[in-house]
């Protein structure tokens, strides 16, 4: 048996514990707070109303949403995020299903070949994509922006599935094999379902790809406001004098909030991929 | 394994891989061959237009091919060229970085930090003896004496600001190194303290602290407006100085200075960073068996003589990848500082800012500068540097995994 944490020891690690969620929850509290003052001015926040709700309402949630093209922003972001997540799911799995299922020649070789073309910054590429979009008449569409997206998650989707499909033993999809089905149909009947974890992480990384990106989206849809993602969008909200902070911060929390509430729900298996595969850092 | 043979399998393989690979080319592949055929011209705002006579830019520049030449947009500007001489970009990047001074002030600072690799060379030496003839503290403690030692006699200062008057690329990346160099090792701490207390079975409210604590991770995935606030909190007007100022202390312009910028960046990169590492560290602590603590209990081993010896060895397999990944990124981090800071505060018009990482300055030179053949250059540089640390990187991966397996 260990001996028993001395006292003094266990405050010491509560004062730093309660010190460090101070520093964890703080930002996010803040824009929550922001979020509910209303007035005109930039910098509305008094001693008190930076640490306790102060008047606090809706105002500024009801200005963005209704007198504000942010539903349209909103739409159009969980649009180009959704189909980005179902196209990425459907090419990876297909991905790795070969990659995982088969041994051919150059097999290596392709693993480690998507691992060193991810290497090249995305924000450089993205000269090069803006180009083959203006090409095939796609630039400043949604269309384009879902394709690039899909192709940035490829490398990191392909490797994550293929290594959950490794740990999933063949001999089941052998003996359904024995009883008849090819080979494709014992994957998809019998290993994918069983890699629902896997999936699950997979297609949240793909949304937030989506979601919160901010470089592709700006470069590759401008403009007009219509067509517009929420991320950029908020952005050039935040940098424009004229708008309130409460404002952008209620824009802000209703992008946040969404995608913290599901990363906590799926903390478990953020916390098993790392043990298993890899997740990004 | 799938018992297919022949052309069946070939063809099934194929099919299933085909997507994948048309994305790769289209997206990755293709964009790398045109980024380095464009870091040889001069492409820049006022020469935005492929010249489709000349046979390179008319086989790579997509506008050019004769299905899509109606999308290619008018307006003005005359057509880019090759670059006259032909490395002129990457000349412009680096170009005074191969005089004589420059290399002699290159290996000066290499030379200074040499006795720091030696001092992992000699624990790794002595980590296989029974008994160490000197503690790795006191190892390590010679190395920083000799580096500040060396640093003395070879007068590091005016090496380093000869290096530095090179050109943009060495500034920007030894800038960016400096960050990695403070920002990992902060979150590693961070993160390994906060685990160390959480994977306390007997600690209350555990689960409270776990997901408390787990919150920024999640908001990192819009990084960019988190990153926003953050830069509110450091506003000349912000929460920080309010604070200040009911003590009556008058708080600084805190993002016009360039150290306490570069900290402001350090500090909100660091709240993205920590649960990364938090959860890593914490998942490889419950792998560690607790006879190996009972054990070192009954022999006397105290606490730190316990962290040494027991938890980092055991954690270092699974903790190595994740701070190469890590450094990895934080080498391309970008919505952190472009959104606090933007780069600056600037020193003058063509030297990069204090908080001017790579990829803060690649995204200012394309999008702001238009700057495109630099910036392909730099992009290209940049890709070499990080195609090695991810060689690297899954070289030492598996050397891990190796020793995990066996």
């Amino acid at each position: 048996m260990i001996r028993k944490t001395p006292v003094g020891v266990r405050i010491l690690q509560y004062t730093f514990l309660v010190i460090a969620v101070i520093f964890a929850l703080y930002p996010v509290w803040f824009a929550l707070l922001a979020s509910g003052r209303s007035g005109g001015r930039l910098y509305t926040l008094s001693l008190p109303g930076m640490f306790f709700p102060v008047d606090w309402s809706f105002e500024n949630y009801r200005f963005m949403l209704f007198e504000r093209p942010y539903l349209t922003w909103l739409t159009n972001s969980f649009k180009v995020a959704s189909i980005t997540t179902v196209a990425s799911l459907v090419v990876c799995t297909s991905a790795a299903f070969a990659l995982s299922r088969f041994r051919f020649k150059g097999r290596e070789f392709f693993l480690i070949f998507l691992l060193a073309i991810s290497t090249f910054p995305g924000i450089l590429s993205l000269v090069a994509i803006a180009q083959v979009l203006t090409a095939i008449g796609l630039f400043g569409k949604h269309l384009g922006l879902i394709l690039a997206f899909t192709s940035a998650t490829l490398v990191f989707c392909t490797w994550n599935l293929k290594g959950y499909f490794d740990t999933i033993p063949i001999d089941l999809e052998e003996a359904a094999q024995i009883d008849g089905t090819t080979p494709v149909q014992a994957f998809f009947l019998i290993a994918l379902p069983l890699a629902r974890p896997a999936l699950a992480v997979t297609a949240i990384l793909a949304f937030m790809t989506g979601w919160g990106d901010f470089i592709f989206s700006s470069v590759l849809v401008p403009a007009p406001d219509t067509v517009k993602l929420a991320v950029p969008a908020l952005y050039s909200l935040a940098n424009s004098v004229s708008v309130p902070w409460g404002q952008f911060a209620a824009g802000a929390v209703i992008v946040v909030i969404p995608t913290v509430l599901v990363y906590l729900a799926l903390n478990r298996y953020f916390e098993a991929g790392l043990t298993v595969g890899g997740v990004k850092g | 394994m799938v018992t297919w043979k022949g052309t069946r399998k070939s063809l099934t393989i194929f099919l299933f891989l085909f997507p994948t690979m048309l994305g790769i080319l289209v997206f990755n592949v293709y964009p790398i061959v045109l980024n380095t055929y464009i870091s040889f011209t001069n492409r820049n705002k006022f020469r935005p237009k492929p010249d489709c006579e000349v046979f390179l830019t008319g086989l790579l520049d997509p506008l050019c091919w004769p299905q899509f030449r109606q999308n290619a947009q008018g307006g003005l500007g005359s057509p880019y060229r090759l670059a006259d001489p032909l490395f002129a970009n990457y000349q412009a990047l680096l170009g005074k970085l191969f005089s004589a001074d420059a290399l002699m002030a290159l290996g000066k600072i290499l030379l200074v930090f040499a006795p720091l690799v030696g001092a992992v060379y000699v624990n790794r030496r002595f980590d296989r003896e029974i008994d160490r003839p000197i503690s790795s503290g006191m190892v390590w403690l010679i190395a920083v004496l000799l580096v500040v030692g060396l640093a003395y006699v070879l007068s590091i200062r005016a090496a380093f600001n000869q290096l530095m008057s090179t050109g943009p690329f060495i500034v920007v990346v030894l800038r960016t190194i400096l960050f990695v160099a403070i920002r990992v090792p902060l979150t590693f701490v961070f993160g390994l303290a906060l685990a160390l207390i959480l994977n306390d079975t007997r600690l209350k409210g555990k689960t409270f602290f776990r997901v408390a604590l787990f919150v920024p991770w999640g908001a990192s995935s819009v990084a960019i407006l988190m990153a926003l606030v953050w830069q509110f909190f450091f506003r000349q007007q912000g929460t920080i100085n309010q604070l200040l100022a009911q003590i009556g202390i008058q708080g600084p312009i805190w993002l016009q200075n360039p150290v306490s910028a570069f900290g402001v960046v350090v500090l909100a990169d660091l709240w993205f960073s920590y649960p990364f590492f938090m959860v890593a560290i914490l998942g490889a602590l419950q792998s560690i068996p607790v006879e190996l603590y009972e054990a070192a209990e009954v022999d006397g081993a105290n606490w730190w003589v316990q962290l040494q010896r027991i938890t980092l060895p055991l954690i270092r397999p699974a903790v190595l990848p994740a701070t190469v990944l890590t450094s990895i990124t934080a080498f391309q981090m970008f919505g952190t500082a472009y959104a606090i800071t933007a780069g600056g505060p600037l020193a003058g018009a063509d030297t990069p800012g204090a908080t001017e990482f790579v990829m803060v300055y690649a995204y200012r030179q394309i999008y702001q500068l238009q700057n495109y053949g630099r910036a392909t250059a730099f992009a290209v540089l940049i890709f070499i540097m990080l195609f090695l640390a991810t060689l690297y990187s899954l070289r030492i991966t598996r050397i891990t995994k190796g020793a995990y397996e066996s």
